[in-house]
């Protein structure tokens, strides 16, 4: 094979490696390109978790066991399952949760790779509010050594304020950025928010 | 497997755990701390903590007073260890919290036995300040604390950062080592502590648990473990074996199935199950706390 089709051929691969993964690429068009699913995961999350807060995820890398943290006055009791195990939808009905639409959350979360989905709880001006907290890692942010591997969204149930590049901000007045674990937010809508994290919570 | 769901009914039945565990005697009463706090109907901003709001500080004292299960160390800090040295601090001597926080607010500085508390101006000025941590955020009492002892205590965590800077409350200026954190609960609390392990070796013995369950039933525990695969965050598969987290162990049963840990941090309680091996894992630290004299009352 001539040199310059090998040198080709290895510009194309390491300049596709770079750009097509890149979180700036990812983070533009992923929402928009799953808002159906996303949305109706968000939705239904807000739904169960309003009778019985819980939290759940994948924190094993096979999408195949969940972490289910359920809330009480007293205690959190933390939980570890396979998907198909039947002491989940046991564990789901003694906690008075709707089993079978938990599982189809779930199964929903498993099937777009969502890692985590919670409810956090943020403060201004003294008022307590919430929003809805949601990650997913995308296989497009599968590089190696890379330090942003998922994909956050939030969902505010206001619509929020953002600076001329986007950025969440805290409050319109102070023009000061909201941190959420850490991290800037930028505007996908006047609700939803995103950002690329190291971290899925 | 780290931890796993077992039915519903084993968890809530009596036998998992003994009731009937001796009440240890303690420094000050909660009606003493609230008595104490009912004579301070109301306070002017200090000087010394310009970003405190004074209706919040003493709301704030006031719900640790009467809730001390509430207090969180923040979203994203490192004042796990201040955060699990208050709690002990307001289960046993509630009275003796509410007039060092006071004395600390009105003087800008305060004594307890030989420890002189003098915060920094930066450390003044960033408390009341803290954002996006959750509800520290509206806890200007507890910002103004955990600042003060992380500005105070130093251990070799803290050799690099040793002055604070607005952020640093994530940083390593506010890290917690293991034997800082005894050294605190020796100086600030009436308790006598009895520590195995270390920040990079597990404690050597045969029964874990054991061990353990023991001391809780006599006296406080606390355990320095590794939260990073306790509460995983990534999906990175190689994790450094490091401890990062204090927690308060408060009870814990055995069954085959496995353990059971009843325990306290970040503002509530939470029960977990998980293997014989992968506790032994992730505890670093035992602090096993009894107290140094019986109750003054």
């Amino acid at each position: 094979m001539p040199i310059k089709l090998i040198k080709f051929i290895l510009s194309v691969a390491v300049a596709g490696s770079i750009f097509s993964c890149s979180p700036k690429n990812i983070s533009t068009n992923y929402y928009y390109e799953n808002e159906k699913v996303l949305d109706s995961i968000e939705e239904s999350y807000k739904k169960l978790s309003s009778h019985h807060p819980f939290t759940v995820g994948f924190t094993a890398r096979d999408f195949k066991t969940i972490t289910l943290e359920l809330i009480t006055d007293t205690l959190t009791y933390m939980y570890e399952f396979a998907v198909n195990e039947p002491r989940l939808a046991d564990t789901l009905t003694k906690f008075h949760l709707n089993a079978p639409n938990v599982i189809g959350l779930i199964r929903q979360m498993q099937s777009i790779r969502c890692t985590w989905i919670k409810n956090f709880y943020y403060y201004v001006d003294e008022r307590k509010d919430s929003m809805i907290f949601m990650s997913i890692k995308p296989v497009a942010l599968k590089r190696p050594f890379a330090y942003a591997k998922y994909y956050v969204l939030s969902y505010f149930p206001q619509p929020q304020y953002f600076d001329r590049e986007g950025r969440l901000l805290d409050k319109r007045r102070l023009r000061t950025l909201r941190k959420i674990n850490g991290e800037i937010f930028r505007r996908i809508n006047s609700k939803v928010c995103y950002t690329i994290s190291g971290n899925f919570r | 497997m780290l931890f796993w769901g077992i039915l519903f009914p084993i968890l809530c039945s009596a036998s998992v755990f003994q009731q009937n565990d001796p009440v240890p005697e303690l420094t000050s009463t909660r009606q003493e701390a609230i008595a104490y706090m009912d004579k301070i109907p109301a306070l002017e901003p200090s000087p010394h903590w310009p970003n405190i709001k004074p209706h919040l500080f003493l709301q704030n004292i006031r719900s640790n007073i009467d809730q001390p299960i509430s207090i969180y160390p923040g979203n994203g800090t490192n004042f796990c260890g201040y955060g699990a040295l208050t709690y002990l601090y307001l289960k046993d001597d509630p009275l003796g919290y509410a007039k060092l926080l006071m004395q600390l607010y009105l003087d800008g500085k305060a004594t307890t036995g030989n420890v002189i508390l003098d915060p920094s101006p930066a450390v003044k000025n960033a408390a009341g300040m803290l954002k996006f941590k959750g509800i520290l955020d509206i806890h200007p009492a507890e910002q103004m604390w955990f600042l003060t002892l992380a500005g105070h205590y130093k251990g070799y965590l803290n050799i690099f950062n040793r002055k604070y800077d607005p952020g640093d409350e994530n940083r390593f200026w506010a890290s917690c080592n293991y034997a800082k954190f005894n050294r605190m609960v020796r100086q600030l609390l009436h308790y006598k502590t009895k520590a195995k392990g270390a920040d990079l070796m597990r404690p050597r013995m045969d029964d874990l648990y054991g061990y353990i369950e023991e001391r809780i039933r006599t006296g406080t525990v606390v355990l320095f473990i590794n939260n990073r695969i306790v509460h995983k965050k990534d999906h990175v598969k190689i994790k450094l074996q490091v401890p990062t987290h204090f927690i308060v162990a408060e009870r814990i049963s055995k069954t085959a199935e496995g353990i059971t840990l009843v325990y306290w941090d970040y503002g509530g309680k939470t029960l977990m199950q998980l293997s014989p091996a992968f506790f032994k894992r992730i505890v670093f630290g035992i602090t096993y706390c009894t107290k140094k004299e019986p109750d003054a009352n």
